[in-house]
């Protein structure tokens, strides 16, 4: 456990000196968030389905561009092969990453889920069943998007292969998370709450799924 | 070739990287003091030094060492954003150890006004004298340095070469690939010679 904190912060520190991937992700959905009224209208931006279907969509593209970032980084100078021929290595490297990343994109999505609130004038029925649904939602996605980086790690094609292989995978999280934020958004709030419980298993089967994979799949 | 029982051993070891076989059948013993490995480009002395590191499935063969290695490639492995100091206390604290010795190592290395820089602001002889801090630092028995006098200067060459001899007078073990300084040759107890993914005793 130590290890993977000490792989967290080191992530954490590095993206503080050089924030790359934050800084793109965060502009990436407010972009989004402000081209949103503009593209579909005003009447049905506010549609709480709406909003929220792509607040998620945005959050899983924001995702696939922090961690790709994330492991660019790494690549350069070789700075992941040092760590994995640590001993422990390996196992630490998914769960420092799902942690830092995890932290980044909490960031992320209050930024984007602030701007929609108040740029949508949206209407918040529920809001700490929102929190609750955000932060199940945000933290179901470094994992599987983290694996699927790693697999695609050595491939030139990564830019293109990841958001194939990763988005499929995140269809049932991006509908449980939309469908968690619209309830709570109306004030459903057992469906709010139901589909938030599903999300946290999404997040406990991918984060076994991620540490039983990424110490063989890193060879 | 030697066969005296080693810190690190390999059994004929195969390696097939895209259905190329970059290592074929190789055995090997490593003791501890200096083993240099020499051979020609795309040799395969990179891949060697990795199979004994754990970092590269091997197809075939078996793979046997004692204690914590230390790999440190042709690139620095240190990563960007972060200071020297701050990378080398990551290492050595992912090791267990304190990072009180970070300070020091990295001034014996010509870095004392730079530890503190991040990693991408200094030159690539400075930031392969950070790397090389790191033999000094963890202090593993089995030391991998895959051309370690890349990027430096000939004050840097010197100091990596005192460092070398230092570990391998210390009892550890070195294993160093490289593709000059003939003068470590006479100072090595086992030579290998690396072709086309074979290798013998030169």
């Amino acid at each position: 456990m130590n290890r993977i904190a000490l792989v967290a912060a080191r992530e954490l520190r590095a993206e503080r000196r050089q924030p790359d991937g934050i800084v793109a992700a965060t502009t990436f959905i407010a972009v989004l968030v402000l081209l949103e009224s503009l593209v579909v209208g005003p009447v049905i931006a506010r549609d709480a389905d709406v909003a929220a279907a792509l607040f998620w969509i945005a959050l899983a593209f924001a995702t696939i561009l922090t961690t790709m970032r994330s492991f660019d980084r790494e690549l350069e100078d070789d700075a992941l092969d040092a760590l994995v021929a640590l001993p422990g290595g390996r196992d630490a490297l998914f769960g420092g990453k799902v942690l830092a990343l995890t932290a980044m994109l909490l960031l992320v999505a209050a930024v984007g889920g602030i701007l929609s609130l108040v740029l949508l004038d949206l209407p918040l029925a529920l809001p700490i069943h929102l929190a609750i649904v955000v932060l199940f939602g945000v933290v179901a996605l470094p994992p599987v998007v983290i694996v699927d980086v790693i697999l695609a790690l050595r491939l030139r094609a990564r830019a293109a292969l990841v958001p194939i292989l990763a988005l499929p995978v995140l269809v049932p999280q991006l509908v449980a998370a939309t469908r968690g934020a619209s309830a709570a958004l109306v004030g459903d709030d057992v469906g709010a709450l139901s589909w938030a419980g599903l999300l946290f298993a999404f997040a406990v089967v991918y984060a076994v799924l991620g540490l039983t994979i990424v110490p063989a799949a890193i060879e | 070739m030697r066969t005296v029982q080693g810190d690190a051993s390999l059994r004929d070891v195969t390696v097939i990287f895209d259905d190329r076989p970059i290592i074929r059948g190789l055995s090997l013993e490593i003791t501890a003091g200096l083993t240099l490995i020499r051979g020609p480009n795309g040799a395969g002395k990179t891949t060697l030094l990795r199979v004994i590191a754990g970092m590269v499935p091997i197809a075939g063969g078996e793979r046997r060492v004692d204690g914590e290695t230390l790999y440190i490639g042709h690139r620095p492995m240190l990563l960007r954003g972060l200071t020297a100091r701050e990378n080398l206390s990551f290492y050595s604290r992912f090791r267990g150890l304190q990072d009180a010795a970070v300070a020091d190592a990295l001034r014996g290395w010509g870095l004392d006004g730079k530890m503190d820089r991040a990693v991408e602001r200094l030159s690539a002889g400075e930031r392969r004298r950070a790397a090389m801090a790191r033999v000094e630092i963890e202090r593993v028995p089995l030391l991998l340095l895959d051309e370690p006098f890349a990027d430096l200067d000939e004050g840097g060459i010197t100091r990596v070469r005192d460092c070398i001899l230092s570990a391998r007078d210390e009892g550890r073990t070195v294993v160093v690939a490289t593709h000059g300084h003939p003068e470590l040759d006479a100072l090595a107890a086992l030579r290998l010679l690396m072709n086309e993914g074979v290798a013998r005793a030169a």
